[in-house]
């Protein structure tokens, strides 16, 4: 044999070797993701893109799975001995990244730390509002007493992320940001952070849970939708997160690519602004503003409403990436009421209640809307404001604005009717109605969101009973009841909830979620 | 030409002290960042916890004034979003957005000025419609355009270049690039391509009109009547004649290059600043945009002094007067 030979087998050995061992790291992935965490310390901001992150190298003690609900996770049971009282089991045989053992010691460490990050963006104080005292009972059981009854108290600690007490105590942003203090119990453990580029983990060998699929994961941070859908095509992320609803059909169309679509928990609604005598841009045929302030009165809002062709607006505008809505939260969360359905558009009620008003021929609108908020936003309006018109409003304008300029002007009251987007983080409605159609009080501080200033003290008390109400299903019919009561005043005008996508490439599966959640654990390898 | 440098760096101190003001209450007047930062469902009293770890209950003038003397005292503030300070965020981001730049500059330089060359010396023939033709599609595209083209044909369909991100990156005389490894070599290409396609297209044309007018001029008969090679002629002395415009331009384009590789930035995700200056506008990050628009003035005033010395190099008679 000559020595060329033999070199070429040498070098077609080598190259076999190496297709063998690219099967063996087969089980590596790398996911194209829109939005990048700002910090890895998993208590510093509860924004979604930092939360995503977090949820791949820490967990809670409660569970969050694709449809929101809470299940029991670094907490395996809970009794309550009194309404102020719980005792919480916590899940024995789980070990940090550092192989030191998860006990209460940990718990009580991370429960005391989550309202005292320092500046903090978005804290996860209120998580931990209602917490009088913990108190480690033995090392795998802790008791927490609350300043007033909150049966809603395991889904609001169970969000708080848990870190090993030895690694994080003292830490500072930098050393999480470095990996140094990044010990969590998750499926996957730190490697390297580097902002804006990437994030890369490895799979946590001794995990207590079920095994992730794949030994090394990157994140790559890929902002802009276009290049995100170039990347998956051209082979270099194997999965990417919200996929632009404008290249979905392509996507659908490769052969080997797989796109899952799921219904959010994002709203996408029409606030009728209450709060004045007056409403910003709601004027009569002369163009002065009407006082008092027609959308004070329901049937004007319900008008509004009927107005409204939900389906056209999806259908046409979305290209089928929404599903229209008649309440605030989606079918799979608690307090979803099942027969309050969208009405199809009914120009002819809308005439009816809005002559019922007082209005017959109408009045002047101004449409408000963010245009870089959410996919179609501001075309949204733009049809919004033909369907106004056609109902029977004279609409003097359509404004868009970039979200930043627009969501303050729209906290501050400057709109009379403005287009807003509320997403669900919670297992059941409570919490957006209580951020959006409660009663707006500064001293109480409730009713943060509602930029409508709607009140009803019919809704307000039955809200706050559901709050108090410890039976489960109890509270989701009076939860139920609130919405009812919300819906029937048009409270809110409901558009539709956002349809999300996800894609990959063969030869691996997503799990879709409504939490427009993008982490390892869903990510699996095909069965 | 010591008291020029002095007078232009403190004609620098007040510009730089201008446009503080301009851009902290135009951020100030855009929004308010709590409106972005916070999650919808947070209380007020996570609300009112906010506003005062970031300092924006104060009144307008005291936070401008709390961020004066903080600056002079050389600390630029810290970021709301990332809560570091934001001169090292942006610092941190700069190494990508330098590299990505000098070679797209360098691109522009080592295909336009040849090309631009050529166009000059043999005006209106084929090769000078062509390449003429050509400068015009890397002028008139939209920038965002070209590197979607660039990802779909070098990425997508022929698969042979990465989309997205810095690749591997080593350690060339301490400082981290991507132009120390072959995979990062490999990932500079498309984006560095697409940043500098409208700036090759701008130094051919300069380069030819400068050709144009400088060969008919008198040095250049004299020079062919000494029986010097057309090769040095070109290449020494009309090169030399036609580099002041060129040199000025170019200097001018880097710090644009700089300052705006944002859309080459975000298609190809690149983990330079100037994403980060869009996404802290997008987020009213107040302390980075300050420190940003600040860091972005003080290299536009040292490029233009570059330049003006580099001149003094080039043109004798400009080093005379500066004396």
């Amino acid at each position: 044999m000559t020595w060329r030979a033999s070199i070429a087998r040498v070098a077609i050995t080598s190259a076999l070797l190496a297709s063998l061992s690219l099967t063996a790291l087969a089980a590596d992935i790398v996911i194209g993701r829109s939005t990048e965490p700002s910090a890895i310390d998993p208590q510093f901001s509860r924004t979604g893109n930092n939360q995503m992150t977090a949820d791949n190298m820490f967990e809670t003690l409660l569970s969050t799975d694709a449809n929101l609900q809470m299940h029991p996770h670094l907490a395996t049971e809970w009794t309550n001995i009194d309404p102020l009282t719980w005792e919480i089991s916590l899940r024995e045989g789980v070990t940090f990244h550092d192989g030191s053992p998860f006990t209460a010691d940990d718990v009580l460490f991370s429960l005391d730390r989550t309202d005292k990050v320092p500046n903090s963006p978005a804290p996860f104080s209120d998580v931990v509002s209602s917490v009088d005292t913990v108190e480690k009972i033995d090392d795998y059981t802790i008791r927490v007493t609350t300043k007033q009854p909150n049966p809603a108290l395991m889904e609001q600690i169970g969000r708080v992320f848990m870190l090993s007490k030895a690694a994080a105590e003292g830490a500072e942003l930098a050393d999480f940001n470095s990996g140094k203090a990044a010990i969590g119990t998750g499926p996957y453990q730190f490697v390297a952070w580097k902002p804006a580029e990437s994030l890369t983990l490895k799979a946590y060998p001794d995990y207590w849970g079920e095994q992730p699929d794949f030994e090394n994961v990157e994140f790559r941070f890929i902002a802009n939708n276009a290049a995100r859908t170039a990347a998956l095509l051209s082979g270099s992320v194997d999965l990417i997160d919200l996929v632009a609803p404008s290249d979905v059909p392509r996507l659908e169309q490769e052969a080997n690519i797989k796109v899952y679509p799921i219904e959010s928990g994002r709203l996408v609604y029409l606030a009728l602004n209450m709060r004045d005598d007056t409403a910003p841009g709601v004027v009569d045929a002369s163009g002065q503003p009407i006082n008092p302030n027609p959308f004070r009165d329901a049937n004007v809002r319900k008008a509004v409403s009927a107005m409204i062709d939900r389906s056209l607006l999806v259908d046409r505008i979305l290209g089928g990436s929404g599903v229209p809505s008649a309440q605030v939260v989606p079918s799979a969360l608690g307090g979803y009421v099942p027969d309050l359905l969208p009405t199809p558009a009914d120009p002819a009620e809308a005439k009816r209640l809005l002559a019922a008003a007082g209005f017959p021929d109408g009045f002047g609108i101004t449409l408000y809307s963010s245009n870089d908020r959410f996919p179609g936003d501001g075309e949204i309006a733009q049809a919004m404001g033909q369907l106004l018109a056609r109902g029977g409003l004279q609409v003097n304008a359509v404004q868009t604005q970039p979200y930043n300029v627009y969501a303050a002007a729209a906290t501050k009251g400057e709109y009379g009717a403005f287009i807003f987007s509320l997403g669900a983080s919670t297992p059941n409605s409570e919490s957006n109605l209580r951020s959006l159609l409660q009663t707006y009080d500064q001293e109480a501080g409730t009713g943060g969101f509602n930029r409508m200033r709607y009140s009803n003290p019919e809704f307000d008390a039955m809200l706050r009973s559901a709050m108090e109400e410890f039976d489960y299903d109890t509270r989701m019919e009076k939860l139920q009841e609130a919405t009812r009561i919300a819906m029937d005043d048009q409270a809110i005008v409901p558009l539709f909830f956002q349809k999300i996508y996800w894609a990959s490439r063969d030869g691996i599966d997503f799990t879709p979620n409504l939490a427009e959640r993008t982490i390892a654990q869903d990510v699996r390898l095909e069965k | 030409m010591t008291a020029f440098v002095i007078r232009r760096l403190l004609q620098a101190v007040l510009v730089l002290f201008v446009t503080s003001i301009i851009v902290f209450v135009g951020v100030y007047a855009i929004g308010d960042p709590l409106e972005i930062l916070l999650p919808p469902d947070a209380t007020m009293a996570e609300r009112a916890q906010v506003t005062q770890a970031l300092g924006l209950d104060q009144p307008l003038p005291i936070q401008y004034g709390h961020f004066l003397w903080n600056a002079l005292q050389g600390d630029l503030g810290t970021s709301f979003v990332y809560n570091q300070p934001s001169i090292s965020v942006i610092l941190a981001r700069l190494p990508a957005t330098l590299e990505l730049a000098f070679c797209a500059l360098v691109l522009a330089i080592i295909i336009g000025l040849p090309l631009g060359l050529i166009s000059g010396l043999k005006a209106g023939s084929a090769t000078d419609e062509t390449i003429m033709t050509g400068s015009i599609l890397g002028f008139s595209l939209p920038n965002f355009w070209q590197g979607m083209m660039l990802i779909m044909i070098f990425s997508v369909y022929l698969g042979w270049l990465p989309s997205t991100g810095r690749g591997q990156t080593g350690t060339i005389f301490g400082i981290e690039t991507s132009l120390a490894t072959w995979d990062g070599i490999r990932h500079l290409i498309l984006p560095a391509l697409n940043l500098s396609l409208a700036k090759i297209a701008l130094v051919i044309r300069l380069t030819r009109t400068g050709v144009q007018e400088t060969m008919p001029l008198d040095f250049v008969k004299f020079a062919k009547a000494r029986g010097l090679s057309s090769r040095r002629i070109v290449f020494v002395h009309v090169l030399k004649n036609i580099l002041i415009p060129i040199v000025t331009v170019i200097g001018v384009e880097f710090g644009s290059l700089i300052a705006f590789a944002v859309v080459t930035e975000t298609i190809f995700a690149w983990p330079g600043v100037g994403k980060l200056i869009i996404d802290s506008i997008n987020i009213l990050d107040r302390p980075i945009v300050v420190a940003y628009i600040l860091v972005v003035v003080t290299m536009f005033i040292l490029i233009n002094l570059f330049v003006d010395i580099l001149y003094s190099l080039l043109d004798p008679r400009i080093r005379s007067k500066a004396r």
